[in-house]
């Protein structure tokens, strides 16, 4: 070991020192958020999201571009990482080589693709600068980025692979007897090249790149954690503690204890945080892919899911240091809060809840569970939301619906159909397979309560046993949950579960896919359990079973048809697949068109999460964003299997006189009931 | 500063009502309960005094069964400080009687400043107010949609045809509340945990003498359904025929 070798060796002991106490700090950072222990229960799902999500890069692949890009840069990471290992061990102990372990056509099948992916991340990077000098990447632009990050990281990591080559190939040149022609292709080309350099300034020029890629690798180790490339070291540990893609129901919002004697409901700041969302936080890495489907930042409102993480990242790294002691509260912090400070009121209610951020994070990072938690706080804390949603509250706590309803009216759609209600049943000593679960819209609005006409019409000719609640049904709650109405929502879902158990309900159908969620998904936390199926599903069944009766005759006024995808039922519940057959079965000569954001990339119509009942006076609308994109599929109808999306939809295309109808697929197949 | 807020329960008006079998009162099942607006817009405007002197204490009292506690509640948790129940089950419809009650309430209660809904919204009697500050033997000012209370004064306006007033009295005094001067806030949770450990008494109503007895309640005829008496230009004459001879309105 020489004097040099000791030296490399004590810069290795203090950078991987340095380190170590950086990752220390920050993972100090994430105790200050609160216990959430659900994040180590189904090994074998996680380690699987870890292999699909992470090693095999299958979120990034959504993008056709950047996926390629990044998966060569990632997967290259990884491999050279290998070379890397060897590299510093040989600065320490001379001679060190992997050869030694294994045989020799392991050892060149390795040292090629240490050539061949480092030029394929070289290749990357080339790409990915030029992206980002040009801005010709929307979502990578943005007022919350860092924008001189990237483009030094691309700079540093360039640097470490030309000075990787560099170091190999005048190793060829000073050392011939060791150059290494076919499995090291690329950097012998290198020395072929720089082969008229002599041998003695060779292994100097060796000496100076080997150096400079040795103090490269460990700074950029030690840059991470100042930097939003921190990812490389959150994002793998991340993907596997994220419940975004399971383990359990994707979009199941967190149970919240109100009965203890809490002091603060939901977020006001980071502290109140899940511990994961502060990990979130740590993963970001800015990419931009969230906010650039996010249906209000896309029709220009302030809401960015993107800034949502960012902020909390930048605030957990001054917050975190006064919480444990570490450093003094300044005027300035103490006066700050993650809501009001960084995130606004005005960007938290833009949020549909679509769940289009959370699908498309690569890292599989929850921005909705940060928008939701804050939310929280302002209503069970602050009461501080849009004053038009005050009516929708007080009418579902007054009368079980966002409506000013009476509640008597509920099953008035039904009159004259000969549907028995449950209690009607419960009288008569008999008993129905199935609960029609109509829900407030599907009750009381008079476009959707064409669907529930339509739906049960089927339900009747296929020969279901089914009933109804009546007027004992009240709306699952839903509005209230997204709106941060927690207490409402409790009161609510208690109360429906409470009239389910009277009587003995097991499986439930209905058109609305925020009924479905309810019920299916989210009662389980109030020890509802039942089977919960939406229309679309259930006639497409009826239908596959032959127990629909339909018309014979194929002619049809409408033949070309597209689908909306309605967010609650696609991307919180995967139901992609049900609704197109049902519409295919009913009319065989149908030509399904696809928008072009479609399926789990399909548009909010914009009424989820409560924006159903307050103002958007903030940019486009959505609903006209998405009803331009469904006109410009030449469509004449568009189908939908949502009464949410069944409004916000028709009310766009009505308002411009469009000739193009919005169906519900109930209606679609009821139309041609026999 | 002491306030004093009187509020009533009153049945949800978008409910379908029907007489009970008393022929006296209406029928309560399937109905909904809550505060009446006004009376609502009266605690939120007290709450908010308090509120903004960073002192003060804001009394809730509402008369009526047992059930009126839920309503007091609702305030409390909106930010009132105390509530008083004045027990009475049977219904009254005396406004006075039951300004009686609750003027025996307040009279030795040191309050500065008494404030209700300018009416009920069920019964829409706007008798009570009145009746409280004239039993008390204080200034009253009726209907107001604004309040400043300043060095033991009150000043209010008052929304007329096209104009408005302004008046001004000392404290104590009664004020009636109308729409506009504030929204009722929607209880945040805290709020409503906090009001589970504020003080609720409940103690008898002490009624005044009856002076008059509600006989009978009817709900009004049913409307005779619209006609269509035909489409465009043609349909004129006869509409016209029909207002003159008819409706005779023109």
């Amino acid at each position: 070991m020489t004097a040099s070798n000791g030296l490399f060796a004590l810069i290795i002991v203090a950078a991987l020192g340095f380190f170590a106490s950086n990752v220390q700090r920050l993972v100090g950072f994430l105790r200050i958020g609160r216990l959430d222990d659900s994040r180590w229960d189904a090994i074998p799902r996680r380690l699987a999201n870890l292999i699909t999500i992470g090693v095999f890069q299958k979120k990034i692949f959504r993008d056709s571009i950047a996926g390629p890009m990044h998966a060569a840069i990632f997967w290259g990471f990884c491999i050279l990482s290998a070379g890397t290992v060897e590299f510093l061990a040989a600065g320490v102990v001379p001679g060190f080589s992997f050869a030694r372990f294994m045989p020799q056509w392991a050892y060149r099948f390795y040292m090629g693709n240490q050539d061949l992916w480092g030029a394929l991340v070289l290749g990357a990077l080339a790409l990915a600068l030029f992206r980002r000098l040009t801005k010709s990447v929307k979502r990578l632009q943005g007022a919350e980025t860092h924008p001189n990050d990237p483009l030094f990281i691309l700079s540093w990591i360039g640097l470490l692979m030309i000075t990787m080559f560099l170091t190999e190939a005048f190793h060829m040149v000073g050392h011939p007897e060791a150059a290494t022609p076919f499995y090291r292709p690329i950097s012998f080309a290198l020395a072929q090249m720089v082969a008229f350099v002599p041998v003695g300034a060779a292994n100097v020029i060796h000496g100076i790149n080997w150096w400079a890629h040795g103090l490269l690798v460990l700074g950029f180790l030690n840059y991470l954690p100042y930097s939003k490339h921190l990812h490389v070291v959150a994002s793998l540990p991340n993907v596997y503690l994220s419940n975004t893609s399971g383990p359990g129901q994707p979009g199941v919002m967190k149970y919240m204890d109100l009965e203890g004697d809490a002091e603060q409901f939901g977020a006001k700041d980071v502290e109140h945080l899940s511990w994961k969302s502060l990990l979130d936080g740590f993963s970001c890495t800015e990419c931009g892919r969230c906010t650039s489907v996010c249906p209000a930042n896309t029709t220009g409102k302030m809401l960015s899911p993107r800034k949502i993480m960012i902020n909390v990242r930048e605030r957990l790294e001054t917050r975190a240091p006064v919480l444990l002691g570490t450093a003094a509260g300044s005027a300035e912090h103490d006066a700050k809060t993650l809501l009001d400070g960084y995130i606004t009121e005005q960007e938290l209610w833009a949020c549909t809840t679509c769940r289009a951020c959370v699908q498309e994070c690569p890292v599989s990072i929850d921005q909705l569970e940060v928008i939701l938690e804050l939310r929280r706080n302002l209503v069970l804390g602050e009461s501080r939301f849009p004053e038009e949603v005050v009516p929708a509250f007080e009418s579902m706590e007054q009368r079980g619906s966002p409506w000013a309803f009476d509640p008597g009216e509920r099953g008035k759609w039904a009159d004259g159909m000969n549907i028995p209600t449950m209690a009607e049943l419960a009288e008569r000593g008999e008993r129905a397979d199935v609960l029609y679960f109509v829900g407030c819209m599907g009750s009381f609005d008079e476009r959707a309560k064409k669907t529930t006409v339509a739906f049960a019409k089927i339900m009747q000719a296929a020969g279901v046993n089914f009933a109804i609640l009546g007027r004992e049904e009240k709306c699952n709650g839903d509005p209230a949950r997204r709106m941060g109405n927690e207490y409402l929502y409790q009161t609510l879902a208690r109360e429906t579960v409470d009239t389910l158990a009277k009587y003995e309900v097991r499986t439930i159908v209905t058109a609305c896919p925020h009924c479905m969620h309810q019920l299916g998904n989210e009662y389980p936390q109030f020890g509802g359990n039942y089977d919960v199926i939406h229309h679309s599903v259930f006639i497409e069944h009826l239908m596959a079973q032959g127990r629909v009766p339909l018309r014979q005759d194929l002619h049809e006024a409408v033949s070309t048809f597209t689908y909306h995808d309605s967010c609650y039922l696609g991307r919180y519940n995967q139901i992609y697949d049900a609704p197109r057959d049902t519409i295919r079965r009913a009319l065989p000569v149908v030509n399904l068109v696809e928008m072009p954001r479609t399926k789990d990339k399909g548009l909010c119509c914009g009424a989820g999460g409560g924006r159903m009942w307050m103002e958007e006076t903030e940019g486009k609308r959505i609903n006209a964003e998405r009803a331009d994109e469904a006109l410009a599929t030449g469509a004449q109808a568009v189908a939908v299997a949502c009464p949410f999306c069944m409004t916000m939809l028709n009310d766009s295309l009505t308002s411009r006189d469009s000739d193009v109808k919005v169906y519900d697929i109930a209606e679609v197949v009821a139309e041609r009931l026999a | 500063m002491k306030l004093a807020v009187c509020i009533k329960r009153v049945p949800d008006m978008e409910g379908r009502f029907k007489v009970g079998p008393s022929g006296t009162a209406i029928d309560e099942t399937g109905l909904k309960f809550d505060m009446s607006d006004f009376d609502g817009y009266a605690a939120e405007v007290a709450i908010q005094i308090t509120e903004k002197l960073g002192a003060g204490e804001v009394t809730v009292i509402s008369l009526g069964p047992d059930v009126v506690q839920e309503t007091l509640r609702k305030a409390l948790s909106m930010g009132a400080h105390r509530a008083v129940h004045l027990k009475q089950d049977a219904p009254v419809s005396d406004g006075l009687a039951i300004a009686t009650a609750i003027a025996a309430e307040l009279k030795d209660g040191g309050y500065d400043l008494v404030l209700l809904g300018r009416m009920a919204v069920d019964t829409q009697n706007r008798s009570t107010g009145a009746f409280v500050a004239e039993l008390l033997g204080v200034p009253f000012i009726s209907a107001i949609s604004q309040l400043n209370v300043e060095g033991g004064v009150v000043k209010a306006r008052r929304e007329l045809e096209g104009s408005y007033e302004l008046i001004e009295c000392p404290l104590p005094a009664v004020v009636t509340i109308d729409e506009g001067i504030a929204r009722a806030r929607y209880p945040s949770l805290k709020g409503i945990m906090a009001a589970k450990k504020k003080p609720m008494e409940s103690k008898p109503a002490q009624l005044g003498a009856i002076t008059y007895q509600l006989e009978k309640l009817e709900l009004p005829a049913e409307r005779a359904a619209g006609r269509i008496i035909g489409e465009g230009r043609d349909a004129v004459p006869e509409l016209v025929r029909l207002l003159k001879e008819e409706a005779k309105v023109l």
